[in-house]
């Protein structure tokens, strides 16, 4: 995990570093940058602004210095005149004079002069013709007191023509009797000075009276309009005499663009001078400074991005080295040299890591070494013990294989061994034919009680033989389990009797019930057991106890033969259950015997899964104890009460004897079912072909014909449903077996009628697959195998089975079905023997067994019989893989969680 | 005046490429100077001399001598150029009216863009036949009077101009002439009384004045048609010693040559009211000089400005020019006054 964190980290993008160096510095020197330029532009910028502010207030100024010298000129040029002596002052001299300055100066458009007491002498004009000493009373004019009063007079200004500004100019001359000249000026003449007046390249000077009317500007026409300026804000409060801001004012100038303004007042004449400046002129040189600014801030940035491109390279691209390096280190590439050489602390880094790196080298090579070494150690290990495993297995395999012939061996001797043996048995009874002797007879006597036990042996051998090749299987059915304790006591009670030994039966209470099971099998173990018991104690007795314990779903049988006899040593406790060993060879010779009674029984209560044991002292006697489960008998008999039939059958009884009638009759009333009468053969064809049977319960002995054939013909009869057919005899051998089967009859109940066979005939109707389906877990699977095999194989594996014995299950049943159906028998037998061989994988006993049984049947089968096993063997295939799925189901479960 | 970067001088014609080029480039020159390129403009002009006389040539020269020349190289000067964004028409009354009808109608056809009138008479006639183009008058010496504008600070309408002599300079004529002949009894008056101001009475009333101050008598000598001149003017060569006095009439500069001829001929003193005279050989002349700014006022009523906005203007100067030469020829001396006060003498 810790590898896998720090790979993880490892991968992070390899210029995350660089970024933030790079951004870094570019940050550092754009702040640098930008604060520095930000202050300077801020403050060029004020001072720009004020700058222009003074040069413009230097230039209102200059303006109003240049129009106040303007007009003091005419007024020296006036007062030269005025000053002249009187002796140079006739009026003809006067006049020329004037003209003289009207040459001189042409703002003069009219000059008159006055005597002391106001009386024109001489007016010159340019427009009118020139009157002299025409002594017209002028003395009220406000330029002869103006001038009287001061020594100049600057009159307002006027606008002559309605369109040309002028303005009355008078000065007096020295003297006793001073004259007054008296001038009118031609203010437009001062347009000729304001245009020339230079306010930067567009900004303009322009002039206006102390009474807000303009009449000077250099476009020559708004003057000559009067326009009247006083509604301009800063005109207004120029004239109010207040005083232009230092740093200008922004205003809007006539043509509505926006200008910077600043004024001068002319000396004496109080007249404003205005000078106007666009301010797209005016900050021009500040715009170009900021863009100035700007383009070195842009500049000095790119450099600084460069910078610190080379700068974050510089320091990352070792780190990234390093970084690559334990990345390559990591994942195992140890043989990598780094190459960095910065001459500083990042590559003595870069050295500490080769050192590393060379360290962990060595140390691997070594490591590698060990680990070559310990391997081939494990592998010499593992061919031994292969080795080892394989001798095993084919130990084993000769082990089973000898077991298995041996196997072979005794059955084969014991069938034949039986068959001579019979012979031998039929001869020593046919020799007693009345004419023995005393001696012969007891001879002949010993002979055939010789041949029996032989017989016995021979039987016992075989079905031992039968056991080990785990072909003996069990056949189960409802049976009184008091009756049969009971029964096996009552068979062996007379033989302890013979030999002078007590027999005591103490059967419980509880063993009053009905089970189901294998009687025969369990029955064959008590005998056994009792008979061990018998033949085992010379003096004393043998107690047999009995006890059914209720469990869940089963019942357990607990059953104890104790005996009074030679006991078997603790070493031998276990071994007498062995095959052919008896407590000791004195004993065998004393007592005799196979040997094979208490393997056998072992071997079927294990096969009912049950448990035999043993307690036991030599010289104090033993105990069996037997602990079988027992499953549950359909119908409670013990309780005397019958449960209903899972449904109500029309059964035809026939019989030609009027008390089995009567008893058969009576048996179905009680079961639930609806019989009917047939005294004899054509009587139940008849009723089979009127009325519509479920059953026919057919004796197979009647005068007119036998059950046979009146089965065959009711089957000829073209039904639409055919009547189930059991067929009711004493007969059970093989021939008639085959008979019955050849007639369609697969049923077979004894004679006499027993109610629970009768009912479980009745009840097992192949049609009916519940009956099947309720089979035992237990009596389809042989769990111990399973259990073997699961242990062997492995959960996994017994899956792989389970699905594979499904799939091939279905598809086999099917072939089998189908060659049942056409009635080829020799693939019948082989799907058979598949099925079977495929059953036997895990277990499915029942069916394993079924099938090798059919398997061998088959050759011999008719159509209907092969119909029928088909169908058995169906049934049966599904229980039983319902049952498996019970089986693993769970455990798979469990294995999940 | 601001000043405004000389024009590129139009070369004569050359090859058709290198005019397209000089076109091309003088008009991007004038653009960077705000020249409005978006259309050609037209520029029409009416005046009462003859296409053929010299004042109505248009002098391609600096030397504005001419109210013509001036008015090109001022436009010129502002941004406009002839064939590059204006056009220029001119026509002609020839001085009498029944030329003059078809002369305007010529001119409102073409829709121009502003129209110069040269005096009074083609100011009144443009001004009857079009309320909407805007009028420029080069001269009118009463416009108030003549109801050409509302008042001069204020034209109101579509007209704005330059006025001339004021109506005082009668006075001042009859003066000037007096002094140049000291001995004269008698004064003439020449004039057209169609085209000359209220039929000459603008100038009259002072003139009678001064001539009572000066005794003198005043003799009015109208004329309706250039063939009355030599009549007119022959009649005042025989004593009492007598003088004339040119009024502000555009028929008589239209036929100024023969008025010098005549006064030549009878030895006539004469004084005229502009140096027009002068140049054809007069004896002296005083009036405005010749401070053309039509330019100015074209250039902004081509820029949009409302010709009734624009005040008309008065003349500033005035100046006198003598032709001692002609005084000479005419046995006059001329004095001191006189002299002292002439802006130009010529011999």
């Amino acid at each position: 995990m810790n590898e896998q964190v720090d790979q993880g980290h490892l991968r992070t993008p390899p210029g995350r570093l660089f970024r933030k160096y790079l951004y870094s510095i570019v940050a550092l020197a754009f702040a640098a940058l930008a604060i520095n330029t930000g202050f300077d532009v801020w403050f060029s910028y004020r001072e720009q602004k004020q700058l222009l502010a003074a040069i413009q207030r230097e230039q209102a100024a200059s303006a109003a210095i240049q129009i106040g010298q303007f007009i003091g000129q005419i007024e020296n040029q006036i007062r030269w005149l005025s000053r002249l002596p009187p002796e140079l002052s006739t009026n003809e001299d006067d006049r020329l004079n004037a003209i003289r300055l009207l040459r001189l100066s042409p703002a003069i458009a009219e000059i008159a002069e006055l005597d002391a007491q106001g009386r024109e002498q001489v007016r010159v004009s340019r427009r009118v013709a020139d009157r002299v000493g025409s002594k017209a009373d002028l003395s009220t004019s406000p330029a002869f007191r103006g001038a009287n009063d001061s020594r100049a007079y600057y009159g307002p200004v006027y606008f002559f023509g309605d369109t040309e500004p002028f303005m009355t100019l008078a000065t007096r001359g020295t003297g006793r009797q001073p004259n007054v000249v008296v001038a009118e000026v031609n203010l437009r003449f001062i347009w000729d000075l304001v245009a020339g007046i230079r306010v930067g390249n567009t900004g303009k000077a322009y002039v206006v009276d102390r009474t807000g009317v303009l009449i000077a500007h250099p476009d020559l026409w708004p003057a000559l309009r009067r326009s009247d300026l006083t509604g301009h804000a800063d005109v207004r409060a120029a004239l109010d005499g207040v005083g232009p801001p230092s740093s200008g004012l922004v205003r809007e100038d006539l043509s509505g663009q926006r200008v910077l303004s600043t004024y001068a007042t002319v000396p004496l004449l109080g007249w404003l001078v205005f000078v106007e400046l666009p301010l797209a002129e005016a900050y021009a040189p500040i715009y170009a400074s900021i863009g100035r600014s700007t383009f070195l801030l842009v500049a000095l940035l790119a450099i600084a991005v460069l910078v610190s491109l080379w700068l974050s390279r510089r320091m990352t691209v070792p780190i990234q080295l390093l970084t690559q390096g334990a990345r390559r280190i990591g994942s195992g590439d140890l043989g990598l040299r780094l190459a960095i050489r910065t001459g500083d602390e990042l590559e003595a880094l870069g050295d500490q890591f080769n050192r590393m790196a060379a360290h962990l080298r060595d140390s691997y090579t070594t490591l590698e070494g060990k680990v070559i070494e310990r391997t081939s150690e494990l592998e010499k290990a593992r061919d031994q013990a292969l080795a080892e495993h394989d001798a095993a297995e084919r130990a084993r395999s000769l082990a089973v294989q000898a077991n298995e012939t041996k196997s072979r061996f005794l059955a084969v001797v014991s069938h034949e061994l039986r068959t001579p043996l019979n012979g031998v048995m039929g001869v020593l009874q046919l020799l007693d034919d009345g004419s023995l002797g005393e001696v012969q007879r007891r001879h002949l006597a010993t002979a055939a009680a010789s041949g029996e036990t032989l017989i016995a042996l021979v039987d016992a051998i075989l079905e031992y033989a039968r056991l080990e090749a785990s072909t003996e299987a069990l056949e189960t059915r409802d049976f009184r389990l008091d009756q049969l304790i009971e029964a096996a006591a009552d068979l062996m009670r007379p033989q302890a009797f013979d030999k002078g030994l007590t027999f005591d039966l103490a059967s419980d209470a509880t063993v009053n019930i009905s089970v189901h099971g294998d009687p025969v099998r369990l029955n064959r173990i008590l005998l056994n057991l009792i008979g061990n018991a018998i033949k085992f104690t010379p003096r004393g007795g043998v107690a047999l106890t009995a006890v059914a314990q209720q469990l869940d779903n089963h019942v357990l049988l607990h059953i104890t033969v104790r005996d009074t006899g030679i006991g078997i040593a603790p070493d031998m406790h276990e071994r007498i259950f062995e095959d052919f060993v008896q407590a000791d060879d004195s004993i065998a010779r004393r007592f005799g015997g196979t040997g094979l009674g208490l393997a056998i029984a072992r071997r079927l209560t294990r096969l009912m899964r049950g448990e035999l044991t043993v307690e036991s002292t030599p010289g104090a006697g033993s105990m069996f104890t037997l602990e079988v489960p027992l499953g549950r008998a359909a119908s409670g008999i013990a309780q005397g009460a019958l449960p209903p039939p899972s449904r109500q059958l029309n059964v035809l009884l026939v019989d030609d004897d009027r008390v089995n009638c009567q008893v058969g009759e009576a048996i179905l009333n009680r079961l639930g079912h609806h019989p009917t009468i047939a005294r004899n053969g054509a009587s139940a064809i008849k009723l089979a072909r009127d009325q519509a049977f479920d059953v026919i319960l057919m004796d197979l002995h009647m005068p007119d014909m036998d059950g046979v054939e009146a089965a065959s013909r009711i089957g000829q009869l073209d039904l639409p449903k055919i009547p189930r057919i059991i067929a009711v005899t004493a007969d059970i051998s093989s021939s008639a077996r085959e008979r019955l089967a050849g007639a369609g009859i697969a049923k077979i109940v004894s004679k006499p009628i027993l109610i629970n066979a009768l009912r479980e005939a009745l009840e097992d109707d192949p049609q009916d697959e519940p009956a099947a389906v309720q089979l035992a877990a237990g009596a389809l699977i042989d769990l111990h195998f399973l259990d073997d095999q699961k242990e062997l194989l492995g959960a996994a594996q017994i899956a792989k089975l389970h699905q594979l014995l499904e799939e091939t299950s279905e598809r086999l049943i099917d072939d089998i079905a189908k060659a049942a159906a056409i009635g080829d028998h020799k693939q019948l037998a082989r799907f058979t023997h598949q099925l079977g061989s495929a059953a036997g994988t895990l277990g499915l006993v029942r069916l394993f067994e079924r099938c090798r049984e059919i398997e061998l049947a088959a050759i011999s089968m008719s159509p209907a019989e092969c119909q029928s096993a088909a169908d058995e063997l169906a049934a049966l295939q599904r229980a039983s893989m319902r049952a498996l799925d019970d089986l693993l189901a769970p455990a798979g479960a469990a294995a999940a969680t | 005046m601001i000043e405004r970067s000389a024009p590129a001088r139009a070369v004569p014609a050359v090859a058709r490429r290198d005019f397209i080029r000089l076109a091309g480039a003088t008009a991007a020159g004038w653009l960077a100077l705000g020249a409005t390129p978006d259309r050609m403009r037209l520029v029409a002009t009416l005046t009462a001399l003859p296409l053929d006389d010299e004042l109505t040539k248009r002098s391609m020269t600096e030397a504005a001598t001419t109210r013509l020349g001036g008015l090109i190289a001022g436009l010129r000067q502002r941004g406009w150029v002839e064939g590059v964004n204006f056009r220029f028409e001119i026509r002609s009354s020839f001085g009498g009216p029944d030329k003059l009808k078809t002369a305007v109608q010529e001119l409102i056809d073409l829709k121009p863009d502003v129209i110069l009138t040269g005096s009074t008479g083609e100011t009144a006639a443009v001004l009857a036949a079009t309320k909407t183009i805007p009028i420029v008058f080069a001269t009118s010496n009463d416009p108030v009077g003549n109801g050409f504008v509302e008042s001069l600070a204020h034209p109101g309408g579509n007209v704005t101009g330059f006025t001339s002599s004021t109506a005082e300079m009668g006075g001042k004529w009859l003066q000037l002439i007096k002094e140049a002949v000291p001995d004269m009894a008698r004064v003439g008056v020449l004039f057209n009384p169609v085209s000359t101001p209220r039929a000459g009475r603008f100038f009259l009333d002072s003139l009678e004045q001064e001539a009572a101050t000066s005794g003198v008598d005043v003799v009015l000598a109208p004329i309706g048609k250039a063939a009355d001149i030599d009549g007119a003017i022959g009649r005042f060569s025989e004593p009492p010693k007598a003088a004339m006095i040119s009024l502000v009439d555009s028929f008589l500069v239209v036929n100024r040559q023969a008025i010098v001829a005549a006064t030549a001929k009878y030895r006539v003193p004469m004084i005229y009211p502009f140096h027009y005279f002068m140049d054809a050989g007069g004896l002296m002349s005083y009036g405005p000089t010749l401070e053309v700014r039509s330019a100015d006022y074209v250039d902004l009523i081509l820029r949009g400005t409302k010709a009734g906005d624009l005040p008309v203007q008065s003349p500033r100067k005035y100046e006198l020019l003598i032709n001692r030469t002609v005084a000479r020829s005419l046995g006059l001396t001329i004095p001191f006054t006189l002299l002292a006060r002439a802006d130009e003498i010529r011999e």
